[in-house]
């Protein structure tokens, strides 16, 4: 019985926001790409009760036009346990056809047992409000040094784990455990009663818990989308897996001295702001009919915005970061990339293949899809059309993408280099533009030698093909803060280190044990304290809400405004790039949309104008730098969820007309009708206003 | 039939349509070649090229419209390069003190070096005033010293036979986002309007190229470019002569031998000459009215071979006369 390792898969999955009661799943495919047998690209959420099935754009909303939730679907996959664990891992369980075996309720293991019920756990917190700022010009290195940066809201007293400042700014829904075998559900309110799943596979009710929400010392808040009174919920499908609800996706506010919602001040760091962003561990205990119980190695889930665009592929997702990272500092694969003890950097293996469909491809369609969210010039429209064309027949030197002319090699001083270099999004921290991983760069290094394999080579288990589809339908690379996750989740200390002896297998956030024990509950004390934070040498674990932490509050100012910028954005308001200082770049073109093509407006297949994703009463911008974006911060808090979604054709549903796979279009926007004046959408380059003069000093 | 003066002028004047058009796409793969060499994409050396390249893509694109608008659809060949050479200039036109600084010079194709660097220099060195230009249309077409003196004649030759300009013909605007205070970038007005914007666009090479060298500006506003500039405001000459004075020039990638090349070296040598006698036909049909989609990706495809021939010690060839 000892032989056998369970593991909940995603490692790390996403739930998304929706003011509907009603939802969809997260996706389970991977943003853009081809899938076999279909002209539906991957990244789409999935019909409620399907097991794959794509949703169109009529179920992106419920009959009175609000939009849907994407629960995150967490399955159990079985292993047999090896000394050490590779990865790609090759041993897990599969059935006489070779396909990898879900462990669902019923599922019968080789050794006789029978799955008879699945106890599941999370446990969802918000700490935003009660920890450090964002500084989006620094990012992790804020925490260098031992230092820390400014907390936020340190008008509130006390020190950053002072009980009297936790309760007034965590939120904390507590942990909840429930039997899929019974069809539990649970939410993560303020009125329901926390839970767990104790050593003898009981769920105990956790009555003293300290459940904290903001209107527990709050008299009154701002609340234009409702109370911020739950972090989500949680329930299980027909199979036992694990279905994690978010939140409506609301914040809430203080009101000032005189009566009105707080000022926002800023973008990342809102003072008096709470939102309902949230994330937490996954367990669950597997029950079997002999009695045996087992706990898998568990999973993290992150509640956070609705993926606007869910199809368009970034060309570094979280994926390539955390892929990248666990090649180059965990081990990851030894045929791929070594490092001697104690190096700081190793060597990537000149003997490697990477295989074309696999690791350069992806790339390459994450380049060409930009065009549906950005407003690219047609020059690099016919260039990214080059790029995407590009087979695994072609020769490397006879492509566009020869010698990588174009790409800014991660290896080398070239941040600050724009166009042509790609990609011509802004860059993380510090830095003007973006690059591929280093891991991506020797990738495409290789395929540019002509040393790559062919085919369809991939080596991936079903749950670590979800694993990587969970994440790379996210953001990477310029995590300033981020969309989803912020630059901790490259940080190898929030991992499971030892994952090829523990078994846990790569990927897998390590959950702080102690915490998680619910010992020492007191309804007047928090439970949960500041938590992990980066650079600190913080390696036991991550308490609920360690994840979210890290971003901005509340979410929707800083979606907002990370539309367009000037590079000085990235570098101390310097301009470090080789271009013009106005000249405007995108932030996050494919998770945060900003011109589109409306569905409504094209006829035959024919492109209309673009629009900006943003647009309508409240947009228009006199500096093309704030376009596409609320021009009142408030109304971020308030209209995001009328936001249209970016889909492929073939999945747009509108009467009487067909579009074509080709196409990714806006769907199910309620900010403006086709017809009505908008901002235009200028061609690229385009520019920001002249700064202001700076204002002299009256002393000279 | 003995022809008239007028019909004499306009063929005469319609080779040195051609003949700006040549002189252009000349210059592209000579500094591509250059920048391209160079190991360091960040060095001001690169990165003051690179802006150099862009602006005689948009000088091919000016010197296209005009020919268009003056009913000539350029031809577009691929040029050939020699140490001593210039399409139609003729450098000893000006005084020695002009370009004594620059005679160890190479026109042909090769990495950035001192050699190409003086070469650099040369071709955009401002006009001294040496050459006549009220004789365009009765002098050789190669007898110019500068580009600017060859554009001088350009421009009276435009003036006398302004009644010729048809506007929004074959028209090709690729760059006008690139500036945006630039009013028009195509002929699209007919006669005397038309020829505004035939002036517009002479200046425009010109204030680009050598430079105003007037009231202390190099390159007036309206002519600079506002996206992707790293000195918007300084002309070719005093790009080129910038990287001159700087030094020491960056490191390039080692040359091989072409006795040294190897089968794959002479593959790499070939996919260039193919892909820019690709790029020529591209450019033909562009400024003959057509709009081959493919035409940027052939362009950037040009660009990445070359960068694949240095990284493999070969040096560029355009065509297989490439070297006369």
């Amino acid at each position: 019985m000892n032989n056998i390792v369970f593991r909940v898969h995603p490692t790390v999955n996403f739930a998304r926001f929706g003011t509907s009661d009603e939802y969809i799943l997260s996706p389970e495919t991977s943003a853009g790409l081809p899938q076999k047998g279909s002209k539906v690209t991957g990244g789409l959420p999935i019909k409620k009760g399907t097991d794959n099935t794509p949703i169109s754009s009529k179920d992106l909303r419920d009959e009175d036009g609000n939009l849907k939730k994407q629960a995150a679907r967490f399955r159990i996959y079985a292993y047999e346990k090896q000394s050490e664990a590779t990865y790609p891992d090759n041993n897990g369980l599969k059935d006489s056809k070779g396909v990898d075996i879900e462990v669902t309720i019923g599922t019968k293991l080789p050794d006789g047992r029978t799955v008879t019920d699945l106890l599941w756990s999370s446990h969802l917190a918000n700490k935003k409000a009660a920890v450090y700022n964002v500084v989006n010009n620094k990012g992790i290195k804020a925490y260098a040094d031992g230092q820390v940066p400014q907390m936020r809201n340190p008008e509130v007293h006390g020190k950053i784990d002072d009980p009297s400042r936790l309760n007034v700014l965590m939120i904390d829904a507590g942990p909840r455990a429930i039997s899929a075998s019974s069809n539990e559900t649970a939410s993560f309110n303020r009125c329901s009663t926390a839970s767990c799943v104790r050593d003898q596979a009981q769920i105990e009710s956790l009555p003293d818990y300290p459940i904290r929400f903001p209107e527990d010392y709050n008299d009154e808040l701002y609340e234009p989308n409702g109370p911020l009174n739950t972090l989500g919920d949680m329930l299980t499908d027909d199979q036992g897996r694990l279905l994690v609800l978010s939140s409506s996706g609301n914040s809430v506010g203080q009101y000032d001295e005189y009566g009105v919602p707080i000022q926002m001040t800023g973008d990342l760091n809102n003072v008096g702001w709470f939102d309902s962003a949230a994330d937490g561990p996954v367990n669950v205990t597997l029950v079997f009919d002999d009695g045996s119980t087992e706990a898998a190695f568990g999973a993290w889930v992150v509640c956070g915005d609705p993926a606007y665009a869910p199809q368009i592929r970034n060309v570094v997702s979280v994926w390539d970061d955390v892929y990248d990272m666990f090649v180059r500092d965990l081990s990851l694969q030894d045929n791929l990339y070594s490092k001697k003890n104690n190096a700081l950097e190793g060597t990537y293996k000149e003997s490697y293949k990477p295989n074309f469909a696999e690791d350069i491809k992806p790339i390459f369609i994450a380049c060409d899809l930009q065009r549906w969210t950005a407003n690219l010039p047609p020059m690099a429209l016919h260039a990214h059309s080059a790029v995407v064309n590009i087979t695994e027949q072609n020769d490397p030197n006879e492509t566009i993408m020869a010698a990588l002319n174009f790409i800014r090699n991660p290896n080398k001083d070239e941040t600050n280099i724009g166009a042509p270099l790609m990609p011509l999004s802004l860059g993380a921290a510090g830095t003007s533009f973006l690059t591929v991983t280093k891991t991506q760069y020797f990738m495409l290094e290789q395929w540019s030698k002509g040393h790559f394999t062919k085919g369809d080579d991939s080596k991936l288990s079903a749950g670590e093909l979800i694993d990587m589809a969970s994440m790379a339908n996210c953001l990477g690379g310029r995590y300033v803060p981020g969309i989803e996750v912020s630059y901790t989740i490259m940080d190898r200390d929030i991992y499971i280190q030892d994952w090829k002896e523990s078994g846990s297998g790569p990927f897998r956030i390590k959950h702080d044990l102690a915490t998680l024990a619910y010992r020492g509950l007191n309804s007047d004390t928090p439970y949960l304290s500041s938590g992990w934070i980066p650079l600190h040498d913080m390696t036991d674990g991550l308490q609920p809400g360690d994840i979210s932490k890290f971003m901005a509050t509340p979410w929707q100012t800083d979606y907002n405004s990370c539309s367009i910028h000037a590079t000085a954005i990235n570098t101390d308001g310097t301009n470090k790039s080789n271009g013009a200082e106005s000249t405007l770049y995108w932030s996050w073109p494919a998770q945060r949309p900003d011109a589109v093509y409306v569905a409504e407006e094209v006829f035959n297949n024919v492109l209309p104008k673009q629009q900006w994703s943003i647009r309508g009463p409240g947009t228009y911008a006199i500096n093309p730098a704030a376009a596409a974006t609320f021009q009142d911060p408030l109304q971020s808090v308030s209209d995001w969820h009328k936001i249209g979604f970016i889909i492929q054709g073939t999945n747009v549903d509108i009467d009487s007309q067909d579009f074509s796979p080709e196409l990714y279009l806006e769907v199910q926007s309620q900010l403006s009708r086709p017809g009505d004046a908008t901002d235009p959408v200028p061609a690229w380059p385009f520019n920001a206003n002249s700064p202001k003069a700076k204002r002299k000093c009256s002393h000279k | 039939m003995k022809k008239e003066h007028l019909d004499w002028a306009t063929t005469h004047f319609n080779s040195h349509l051609q003949g700006a058009v040549e002189l252009e796409l000349w210059t592209i793969p000579y500094y591509m070649s250059a920048m391209y060499s160079i190991k360091d994409r960040s060095s001001d050396a690169y990165q003051l090229i690179r802006t150099v390249i862009n602006q005689e893509m948009l000088h091919l694109q000016s010197a296209a419209n005009i020919a268009n608008a003056f009913g000539l659809s350029p031809t577009i060949a691929p040029p050939t390069y020699e140490k001593n050479k210039i399409p139609h200039l003729n450098l000893s036109f000006n005084p020695s003190s002009a370009t004594e600084p620059y005679m160890n010079h190479s026109f042909d194709i090769g990495p950035l070096d001192e050699e190409r660097v003086n070469g650099m220099c040369l071709v955009e060195l401002p006009d001294q005033g040496t050459t006549k230009s009220e004789l365009i249309l009765e002098t050789l077409i190669d007898q110019y010293s500068s580009i600017g003196a060859f554009y001088d004649a350009l421009r009276f030759g435009a003036s006398a036979l302004k009644n010729d300009i048809k506007g929004g013909v074959k028209q090709v605007d690729a760059f006008a986002a690139f500036y945006r205070n630039m009013p028009n970038m195509v002929i699209s007005e007919s006669g005397g309007t038309g020829l505004d914007q035939v002036n517009l666009l002479i200046d425009l090479i010109t204030d680009q190229g050598e430079g105003q060298c007037k009231n202390g500006i190099e390159v007036p506003a309206v002519f600079q470019n506002t996206a992707d500039d790293i000195e918007p405001e300084i002309d070719h000459f005093e790009k080129f002569r910038q990287i001159k004075d700087s030094g020491k020039l960056p490191e390039t990638y080692a040359v091989k031998d072409p006795c040294d090349y190897t089968a794959e070296d002479k593959k790499l040598e070939q996919i260039l000459i193919q892909q820019f006698g690709q790029l020529t036909e591209l450019l033909q049909a562009l400024f003959n009215g057509d709009n081959p989609q493919n035409f940027f990706p052939v362009m950037a495809g040009v660009g990445a071979a070359i960068t694949n021939c240095w990284k493999h010690g070969v040096t560029p060839k355009y065509s297989e006369t490439n070297q006369l």
